[in-house]
């Protein structure tokens, strides 16, 4: 047997400890514990928290696909979860019955809009570079709200359109008990969604890993480079674009499952463009587990940082001006912020992911 | 033509394997001019280029041996005049399909994928000629045969120990012979060396020097050199192309050029001694 190289060593040891290593098991306590929280936090509060957790952990995965991974800033990622919410709403909210066909229809229209869209939105970046084609985006995002919420007649305007969901996604549906909790519409929803959002983490992670994940890479690094090697940079990058706004749109459509309706501010809003983006550097850039740790961050700081103001007045009864600080919590989460990015450049995981590197004798690739 | 593949490209020019004859020009250009605004950066070169030869351009600064280069690897588009690959006109085609065709180039300027391991960019490259860089059903992995190949031609350029390295984290020698890696992991049949030893020290360019001395001793593949180190030049090329202000002074084999009256007045200042 002829002798190994290096890289066959490696490889082989990788393969080996795949199953047995520390962030594989840290992995699998991170996605039992999404699978427990109903069981350990039976209340609708941490249920929410955790589904907006994992929806926007996986969101801003995909839209890290587009930043962290092919180095492309979109700032109308966003609008593509609108487009997967409305569609969903207007099939089984406005124009059809909440039936299990109209969902499935609905999924399928959002999809081929945003396939089409994505195409136009790359298009755009063979035109426009760097920070015009995040402006070129923005200003679509913007005219998609504008859209959502001028056609009343059509999407609602501000106030949306509400639905209810059919069969066994419907609230009051229920099953009965099981170890002590109700199996309610509410709760099937709930791993439906644990489900495909579990199946489009792992397609990404695939996605990534597979040679277009490493080209795309290598157009982040060197755009030039990539095209002197031969690869059609513009392909690529459309690729990049239309899978991740695609994931985009399937989220959407599966946060209006669980909302129950659809409005500009919930699915197609600034604000939560400028969130994902807080995620993404909180988590840390073309890590895709960032997202996880970003969505964690904020949506427990979103959560809990208002109720600060009650248990500091159960504390401290007397500190006023400690009331007066805790009544501006988004003063305190910008301060939080601000402090995760001084001491963690690159992200939560990118900088857990340099300590072990530092700490590992072979670097991995 | 915007999706055009490696395939179809060959087809289009009829380029498939086909058995090009030594006396045939593998490159040719035909009056190749580029002006930038009035200024006239080359002007009218009407040069040729012999399969598996190593011929050097040099020149003094601002001469547009760089513009030449780029104009015959796609990177900019002649104002006036034409490229030719093996008879065939390549003027119009983009960087990527001239790749494809077997011209692969290093940049005068390290150019390399920073955030990728050195072994990463090798496989990169190799993708690229190898036809699955759009796979994305399958995970890299799955390709030992190009981490094999990528290994191979890092310890062809004396890298392999730094395989798993972050290629930023490499010297500017190391960065250099990673280039020349990444160029010979597309199998071209002609590269294109802009200055393979710019910015290097003293100790770094007897490295890059043997490698290029060992792909020109292969006699498998035709190569064009941009380089300022005359004696690397002369030891090295079979041919050499004077620009002087953009247009051909001289063009000849070494010891005509190193004898050219033309060439001594216009880029070694009159005199004969070598570097």
């Amino acid at each position: 047997m002829a002798e190994q190289t290096p890289v066959q060593i490696f490889r082989r040891q990788e393969r080996q400890k795949q199953y047995r290593s520390g962030t594989f098991f840290l992995k699998l306590a991170v996605l039992l514990l999404f699978i427990l929280v109903p069981f350990l936090f039976p209340s609708f509060k941490s249920l929410d928290l955790a589904l907006k957790i994992m929806i926007f952990a996986v969101l801003v995965a995909s839209f890290d696909i587009l930043l962290g991974y092919t180095g492309i800033l979109s700032f109308g990622h966003v609008m593509f979860f609108g487009i997967g919410a409305y569609s969903v709403a207007l099939l089984i909210g406005k124009y059809g019955n909440p039936t299990y066909i109209n969902l499935v229809i609905g999924f399928i229209v959002a999809l081929g809009i945003t396939s089409a869209l994505a195409l136009i939105v790359s298009f755009l970046s063979l035109r426009v570079k760097a920070i015009f084609f995040a402006m070129v985006t923005l200003a679509i995002a913007e005219f998609a709200i504008i859209l959502a919420t001028k056609l009343s007649g059509f999407t609602g305007g501000e106030d949306g359109i509400i639905m209810s969901m059919p069969g066994i996604f419907k609230v009051s549906f229920n099953m009965g008990k099981f170890l002590g909790v109700e199996i309610t519409g509410r709760l099937i929803t709930y791993y439906f969604i644990l489900v495909v959002c579990l199946g489009l983490f792992l397609l990404m992670i695939r996605f990534i890993n597979s040679p277009l994940g490493r080209v795309m890479q290598a157009i982040r690094d060197n755009e030039p480079r990539a095209e002197a090697i031969g690869y059609k940079t513009f392909i690529v990058k459309s690729i990049s674009i239309c899978f991740g706004c695609l994931v985009s749109t399937i989220l959407g459509g599966l946060y209006a499952m669980w909302v129950g309706y659809a409005n500009p501010e919930s699915v197609l809003g600034i604000p939560i463009m400028l969130d994902v983006l807080l995620m993404e550097i909180v988590g840390g850039m073309g890590t895709l587990y960032g997202g996880l740790a970003g969505a964690a961050f904020l949506e427990f700081a979103h959560s809990f940082l208002p109720d600060l103001q009650n248990f500091a007045k159960s504390l401290f009864p007397g500190a006023h001006f400690l009331h007066a600080a805790m009544e501006r919590w988004l003063l305190i989460f910008g301060i939080l912020f601000i402090m995760v990015v001084f001491f963690f450049p690159k992200g939560i995981i990118g900088s857990v992911q340099d300590f072990m590197a530092r700490r590992k004798t072979a670097p991995s690739i | 033509m915007g999706l055009i593949c490696a395939g179809s490209v060959k087809r289009y020019l009829g380029l498939c394997k086909m058995n090009a004859k030594n006396t045939e020009p593998i490159i040719e250009t035909k009056d190749l001019t580029i002006r930038f605004g009035g200024h006239v950066a080359v002007d009218h070169v009407n040069f040729q280029m012999q399969l598996f030869t190593l011929k050097s351009i040099i020149g003094p600064n601002g001469a547009g041996k760089t513009t030449f280069f780029n104009m015959l690897t796609g990177q900019y588009k002649p104002t006036e005049g034409q490229v030719f690959l093996k008879g065939q006109d390549i003027t119009n085609l983009s960087p990527a399909d001239r790749t494809r065709l077997g011209m692969g180039r290093s940049f005068q300027l390290t150019n390399i994928f920073p955030m990728l391991s050195v072994l990463e960019n090798v496989r990169v490259a190799i993708q690229s000629r190898e036809g699955f860089g759009l796979n994305f059903w399958k995970s890299y992995l799955h390709f030992s045969d190009a981490e094999d190949e990528a290994y191979e031609l890092l310890q062809e350029v004396l890298l392999d120990e730094k395989w798993s390295a972050t290629s930023a984290e490499l010297t500017h020698g190391e960065k250099r012979k990673l280039e020349i890696a990444i160029l010979l992991a597309l199998k071209p049949e002609i590269l294109f060396l802009d200055e393979p030893t710019a910015g290097m020290g003293q100790e770094e360019v007897p490295a890059i020097l043997e490698i290029l001395q060992r792909i020109k001793e292969a006699r498998d593949r035709t190569l064009l050199l941009v380089e300022h180190k005359m004696d690397m030049i002369m030891s090295l090329s079979d041919t050499i192309m004077v620009l002087q202000e953009g247009r051909i002074i001289a063009d000849g084999e070494p010891d005509e050029i190193y004898r050219s009256e033309a060439v001594q007045e216009a880029y070694l200042g009159g005199g004969t001694t070598r570097e």
